[in-house]
C-alpha cells in the first residue's frame, strides 16, 4: 500500500520534470528558430490579425467591463471615510499596473492560446505535422514562430489598449453615473501612474503574450490520441497558461516595482 | 549498395512489439511492396524509415547514411529526396491545393512563382487533377486528396516514393485509378519506392518484389511470382483473403465463418 503510493508520487514527479524538461527544450527551440530563415512574412501577418485585431472585441468588453465594476466598489468603499475623490486616482493605478494586462492576458489565453493548441492537436492527430516533417519542415520554425513573434507584439498593444478602454470605463461610471468632475477624474486617472507603470503594464503584457503562444502551441504540438486528445488539448493550454499568468504576474510586479 | 537497408529494426510501444528484428533492402530504382495484416508494423517501418521514429534496436540507412545518427538540419537535408504518401493525406487544410503541392518549392527552392507554378502544374497533371489548383482539401473527394498527396510528394522530383496505404478506404474504380499512377509514376521517375498496401491487384502490378510483415517480423521478401506460390500458411490465408487460419489471433467462431452459398443476386 505504502510503496504503491510512493511509486506513484514518484511517478507524478517524474512525469512533471519530464513535462517541464520538453517544455523548456521546445521553448529554447522557438527561440532560436525566430532567427531561422526563410521568415514567413505572410503567417506572421496573418497571425497579427487573428491574435491582435479579431481579439480587439474581446478585450473592449472585458475590460470596460472590469474598470467599471472597479469604479463602483471603489466609489462604494470610499463613500464611507467621505474620500470619493479617490477613487479615480486608485482607479488609475489599479488598471494599468494589474487589471489591464492580467484581465487581457487571462483573455488571451482563453481566446487565443486554445485555438493554437486546437489548430496544432488536430494538425498532430490529422499527420499535417509529420508532413511538414517529411517536407524537410520544422513545425516548430514553421508553426511556432509566427504565433510566438504575433503574441510578442500584440499583447503589448491589446494591454495599451485595455488601459485606455479602462480609463473609459471609470469615466462612464463616476463621471457620466456619479457626477463626478471629468476634468478631475482626467487628473487623478494619471496621478499615482508614472511612465515607469506604463512601461511595467506593457512589459507584462509582452511576457504574458510569451506565455500564451509557447504554452498553447506546446500543448497542442504533443497532443496525443484522436478526438480526445484534441479536446484535451485547449483546455490544458487554458488552465496551464492562465497559472502561469497568475505567477508570473506576481514575480514581474515584485522585481519591477522595486 | 541498397539505397534503402532496414537492419535488424525493433520497435516497441510500451509492452506491445510492433517491429521485431525487421531486415529489408531495396536497390535502387526497385519497387517494393510491404503486405501484412493492420497492426503489423508496416507504418511504423514506414516512419523508421523517415526518421519519424526512433528504433529501439537496429538501424534504417539511407544512401548508406544511418538515419538515427543524422542530425536535425542533416535528417531535413535527407528528406528532401524522399516524398511521402500518406494514407490519409495529411493535407494542410489551411492551404488551397497549389499551396499544398507547391509547400516544398516554395520554401526549399530558389524558383521563381511562374517556375512554381509550371511545376504544380506539371505535378497536378502526372496525377490526373489538371485545374485543381485553387480547390481547398475540404473540396476534395478521398480519391482526389490521395492524388494531391502524391504531386506533393512528387514535386521536388525525390529519388524515393514511400506510400502509405495509398487505396485504402477508397471505392474499386479509384483504387485502380491509384494503383495506375504509382505505377506512371514509378516508370516515370524511375524511383525507389515501398508502397504499403492491402490491396492484392495493384500490389502484384507494381510490385519488383514483395515483403510480407507478420507480428513485427518479416515473413517474405521475393519477387511476386515466388510470393504467390510460397508455402507459408500465413502468406497462403493472406492472399486467399480467408478468415480462418494461422495470421488471426483470435479468428470468428465456426458459425460466424461460414459464408452464405448465395451472397450475389444473379446477373
Amino acid at each position: 500500500m505504502f510503496s504503491s503510493l510512493v511509486g506513484q508520487l514518484g511517478a507524478a514527479i517524474l512525469d512533471i520534470i519530464t513535462e517541464t524538461g520538453d517544455f523548456v527544450t521546445v521553448s529554447a527551440r522557438s527561440f532560436i528558430c525566430v532567427f531561422r530563415l526563410p521568415f514567413d512574412g505572410r503567417r506572421f501577418l496573418y497571425q497579427l490579425s487573428a491574435v491582435g485585431v479579431n481579439s480587439i472585441p474581446v478585450v473592449v468588453l472585458t475590460s470596460l467591463a472590469v474598470s467599471m465594476v472597479f469604479a463602483v466598489q471603489l466609489s462604494f468603499g470610499f463613500r464611507q471615510f467621505q474620500a470619493e475623490g479617490l477613487a479615480g486616482q486608485v482607479e488609475g493605478l489599479a488598471v494599468v499596473r494589474e487589471l489591464a494586462p492580467v484581465i487581457t492576458g487571462l483573455m488571451m489565453a482563453g481566446r487565443v492560446g486554445s485555438a493554437m493548441a486546437a489548430e496544432l492537436g488536430t494538425m498532430v492527430v490529422t499527420e499535417q505535422i509529420d508532413a511538414l516533417e517529411c517536407l524537410a519542415t520544422d513545425p516548430v520554425h514553421f508553426l511556432f514562430v509566427p504565433r510566438l513573434l504575433a503574441s510578442a507584439v500584440m499583447l503589448p498593444l491589446l494591454t495599451g489598449m485595455a488601459i485606455f478602454v479602462g480609463y473609459l470605463g471609470g469615466y462612464t461610471l463616476l463621471v457620466a453615473v456619479q457626477g463626478q468632475s471629468a476634468y478631475v477624474y482626467g487628473q487623478d486617472f494619471y496621478k499615482l501612474v508614472g511612465f515607469r507603470d506604463l512601461a511595467i503594464a506593457l512589459t507584462k503584457g509582452l511576457v504574458f503574450g510569451l506565455i500564451i503562444a509557447l504554452v498553447g502551441c506546446w500543448r497542442g504540438y504533443r497532443t496525443r490520441g484522436g478526438a480526445e486528445g484534441v479536446g484535451n488539448a485547449p483546455t490544458s493550454s487554458v488552465v496551464t497558461s492562465s497559472l502561469w499568468i497568475l505567477i508570473s504576474d506576481f514575480f514581474l510586479t515584485k522585481l519591477l516595482l522595486v | 549498395m541498397p539505397v534503402i537497408d532496414v537492419v535488424n529494426l525493433s520497435k516497441a510501444f510500451g509492452k506491445k512489439v510492433v517491429l521485431d528484428g525487421v531486415n529489408l533492402s531495396v536497390e535502387e530504382g526497385e519497387s517494393l511492396v510491404v503486405l501484412g495484416g493492420s497492426g503489423s508494423g508496416k507504418t511504423v517501418l514506414l516512419r523508421c524509415i523517415l526518421g519519424l521514429f526512433r528504433p529501439d534496436a537496429g538501424h534504417v540507412t539511407l544512401e548508406g547514411k544511418v538515419v538515427q545518427d543524422l542530425s536535425r538540419d542533416e535528417l531535413a537535408e535527407a528528406r528532401k529526396s524522399i516524398g511521402m504518401c500518406f494514407q490519409m493525406a495529411a493535407l494542410f487544410d489551411s492551404m488551397s491545393v497549389e499551396e499544398n503541392v507547391g509547400f516544398a518549392l516554395t520554401r526549399h527552392t530558389k524558383m521563381t512563382p511562374a517556375e512554381r507554378d509550371a511545376r504544380v502544374e506539371e505535378c497536378l497533371n502526372m496525377v490526373g487533377l489538371k485545374g485543381t489548383q485553387k480547390l481547398r482539401p475540404s473540396e476534395l473527394s478521398g480519391g482526389m486528396k490521395r492524388r494531391v498527396g502524391f504531386a506533393r510528394a512528387i514535386a521536388l522530383k525525390p529519388k524515393i516514393l514511400l506510400f502509405d496505404e495509398p487505396t485504402t478506404g477508397l471505392d474499386p474504380v479509384m483504387t485502380d485509378v491509384i494503383g495506375k499512377i504509382i505505377l506512371d509514376l514509378k516508370t516515370q521517375m524511375g524511383v525507389t519506392s515501398i508502397t504499403i498496401t492491402h490491396d492484392l491487384k495493384s500490389a502484384f502490378e507494381i510490385a519488383d518484389r514483395i515483403a510480407m510483415l507478420f507480428r513485427g517480423k518479416c515473413l517474405a521478401v521475393e519477387k511476386p511470382e515466388a510470393f504467390k506460390v510460397n508455402p507459408d500458411a500465413v502468406i497462403q490465408q493472406f492472399l486467399r483473403g480467408d478468415a480462418e487460419g494461422p495470421f488471426l489471433d483470435d479468428p470468428p467462431p465456426p458459425s460466424l465463418g461460414k459464408r452464405p452459398s448465395a451472397v450475389l443476386p444473379a446477373p
